[in-house]
């Protein structure tokens, strides 16, 4: 009875984590669809960018909207130097030598970030003045709705990018493609660098809409760069709305645990359902369009 | 000729060896500091170090200790025990480092502290001790900050003065937090109070504490629960009163002596508003009575501290002046040469040193300086801290 009188404040703390997975996974998601690499360094973007609107807000004194706006701008540049500096440099080379690059990159930003910003946790201030509201015996604070609306908004961006544009499609194609890609006349290279524009901006975005929730230190992008990852991968590598998928049933599957088994088993949860996913559908829920379906 | 050569050899030889054992008689006081100068923590140590650098200048401008100047030599641990290890044995080889100060944290401390009782050294550490460290009784380790005895006694005498009954203990998953539960828990049912420690616990790391909140809520409604204690430090002080309110609950919040650091509030906000715990002096030093020693300290320090650094002192920086504070003392009781022995056995007989915190006394089975004296109750209000009283129980 006591149970079943809490399960409801679970489930909303589950989907406001879900909606949180999603917005990382989508940046995952955008670079493996034009180049197929793993990019680590995401969830270093989702700290800069809560990072560096903080910086802009306190020591730059600039307004809340301002300072968002400049912020996803330093990052989408930063997000064009990862390109330029770390991926262009080693284009021929194979895809898990890119992805421990990336991965140097993400401990590089990280490290950098404590030197510029300091190591103290910061936080930023909710969007709207009244944070709590009461449905039903249920608190949820409005700023977990902002990032949900975020996170339909980033999908619904990406959908119409990759369905309704050339870019988009010659962003999918210089992945699924090479071949055909280049005799397109399509620039896999410019595709890529684009690609990492789009998704430094989705994680400065993601950075954002959550350090009012929590707060941002500059080894807070690893953890939830993983969580974003795993949920790319449970979802259907490759796929937005498995993406969304995988990260809802995530952030869901974490918080219910917690209403059954002590609570520093969590992040353990999150990699028990990924072995799972692995085990008997490696492919993900939806299916990703990188792996040959006849072997699986 | 030959003769004048040699004479003059010997003449440069004495001299030399005259002006070598010159130099050894002005041959400063080397102390060894191993902290986390780097890692989650490196902003607190940087304040910590920049108080002891304060006060070393300070003491050598006046002509140092009994004519010798004092002289840190820093390392960096990077917040990782083997690091802090490492740093802690370097320092022991070295035979002119009769001290070692560090590291800051309550989870490194386990490793130097063997160290120090094996290469027989004095180490200070700043934060407190924890009931299993203590119960070793190590002879060469001493900690500065506020042990958990003295502050869940006081913690029970605020829960007393705003008359709570039921108390629920939500503690991080770390030695110390989790003695300080224990000793809350201890010193409150013997007077009275009835103290219900959550099977709940949470990590330094979590960034979010809402789903074992969400557990206790029910817990709190029907037990009629006064106050919530949230028996932490770090940034998952805030982040569980944030998501405590997030919930819609309204009980009042009480908090450890961690709760003094500025940051706190900034990260907080709105959430920290009415959080009640026993506070050091230097976070409320503006607001101590007139005849506490600490105030005039405080003061004098924190002019000293706004002229160098620009910035208000706070608690941490106060850690640093007192540790420096305690060893100029300790070196000038020593009676002949400072050596490692000697020095240990003057620190242990500190007896009412004054610094910012308050009353330091060390002796053979007391290796914490502070007492429970050394504490005021302390409310977040305004996003400041504000001291509070309760007649009886200063």
């Amino acid at each position: 009875m006591e149970l079943l009188h809490i399960i409801p404040q679970f489930l909303i703390s589950g989907l406001t984590f879900g909606a949180i997975y999603s917005l990382v996974a989508l940046g995952f998601v955008t670079i493996a669809r034009a180049s197929q690499i793993i990019n680590f360094a995401q969830g270093e973007f989702v700290m800069l960018g809560g990072m560096v609107t903080f910086f802009f807000i306190k020591n730059v004194h600039l307004p809340y909207l301002l300072s968002a706006f400049l912020a996803i701008g330093v990052v989408i540049c930063l997000g064009f130097l990862l390109h330029l500096l770390v991926i262009y440099p080693l284009r021929k080379a194979s895809l898990p030598i890119l992805l421990l690059a990336t991965l140097g990159a993400s401990l590089f930003l990280s490290s950098s970030s404590a030197l510029f910003f300091g190591t103290l946790p910061k936080a930023l201030p909710p969007f709207s003045g009244k944070d709590l509201l009461e449905i039903g015996g249920v608190s949820l604070s409005a700023q977990s709705l902002f990032v949900l609306i975020a996170t339909f908004f980033v999908l619904f961006l990406l959908y119409i990018l990759s369905h309704y544009t050339h870019l988009g499609k010659a962003m999918e194609a210089s992945s699924t493609d090479p071949l055909g890609a280049d005799l397109c006349g399509i620039s896999r290279h410019l595709m890529t660098f684009l690609a990492f524009g789009v998704c430094s901006g989705i994680g400065a975005l993601a950075g954002i809409f959550i350090t009012p929730l929590f707060y941002v230190s500059y080894h807070s992008g690893t953890l939830i760069g993983l969580k974003g990852f795993i949920s790319a991968v449970i979802g259907g590598w490759g796929k937005y709305g498995g993406a969304i998928l995988g990260g809802f049933i995530l952030g869901v599957a974490e918080s219910l645990s917690i209403a059954f088994i002590p609570a520093g088993y969590k992040d353990g949860v999150a990699f028990l359902i990924l072995l799972l996913i692995l085990y008997f559908r490696p492919k993900g829920i939806l299916g990703s369009p990188f792996m040959d379906s006849r072997r699986w | 000729m030959r003769k004048s050569a040699l004479s003059f050899i010997f003449i440069f030889i004495f001299a030399l060896s005259l002006s070598l054992s010159y130099s050894a008689e002005k041959s400063p006081y080397k102390i060894g500091v191993n902290f986390e100068l780097t890692g989650p923590w490196a902003e607190i140590t940087k304040t910590l170090r920049n108080a002891m650098v304060l006060e070393v200048e300070r003491i050598n401008q006046r002509g140092g200790i009994n004519g010798k100047p004092l002289e840190l030599i820093f390392e960096d641990n990077g917040f990782e025990a083997g690091r802090a290890a490492a740093n802690m044995t370097k320092f022991t080889k070295d035979p002119e480092v009769f001290l070692v100060v560090g590291p800051f944290e309550d989870t490194l401390q386990a490793t130097t502290r063997a160290i120090a009782e094996r290469e027989k050294i004095t180490n200070i550490i700043v934060c407190p001790s924890n009931r299993v460290l203590r119960e070793m009784k190590q002879r060469w380790a001493f900690n500065i900050a506020h042990n958990d005895i003295i502050v869940s006694e006081k913690l029970v005498d605020l829960s007393l003065a705003r008359k709570y009954k039921k108390i629920l203990v939500f503690h991080a998953a770390h030695p110390l937090a989790q003695t300080l539960a224990e000793y809350y828990k201890r010193f409150g049912e013997e007077k009275g109070l009835k103290v219900f420690i959550s099977p709940e616990t949470h990590k330094h790391t979590d960034i979010d504490m809402t789903p074992q909140l969400i557990k206790m809520k029910p817990i709190i409604e029907k037990e009629k629960i006064d106050a919530f204690y949230a028996c932490t430090s770090g940034p998952p002080g805030p982040i569980v009163c944030k998501n405590f309110r997030a919930l819609g609950i309204k009980i009042p919040i009480l908090g450890t002596h961690a709760f003094g650091f500025g940051f706190i509030i900034a990260l907080g906000g709105e959430a920290m508003e009415g959080v009640e715990f026993p506070g050091a002096k230097p976070v409320v030093f503006d607001q101590l009575d007139e005849n506490d020693p600490a105030k005039s300290i405080n003061i004098e320090f924190d002019k000293r501290w706004r002229e160098r650094y620009g910035t208000p002192s706070d608690q941490i920086a106060g850690y640093g002046h007192d540790i420096i504070g305690l060893i100029e003392d300790s070196i000038k009781r020593v009676k002949g040469k400072v050596t490692r022995e000697t020095f240990r056995d003057a620190l242990e007989n500190t007896k009412g040193f004054k610094g910012t915190h308050g009353l330091y006394s060390f002796g053979p089975a007391e290796h914490d300086g502070l007492s429970k004296k050394d504490l005021v109750f302390v409310r977040i209000e305004g996003g400041k801290f504000k001291r509070i009283r309760f007649p009886g129980f200063e």
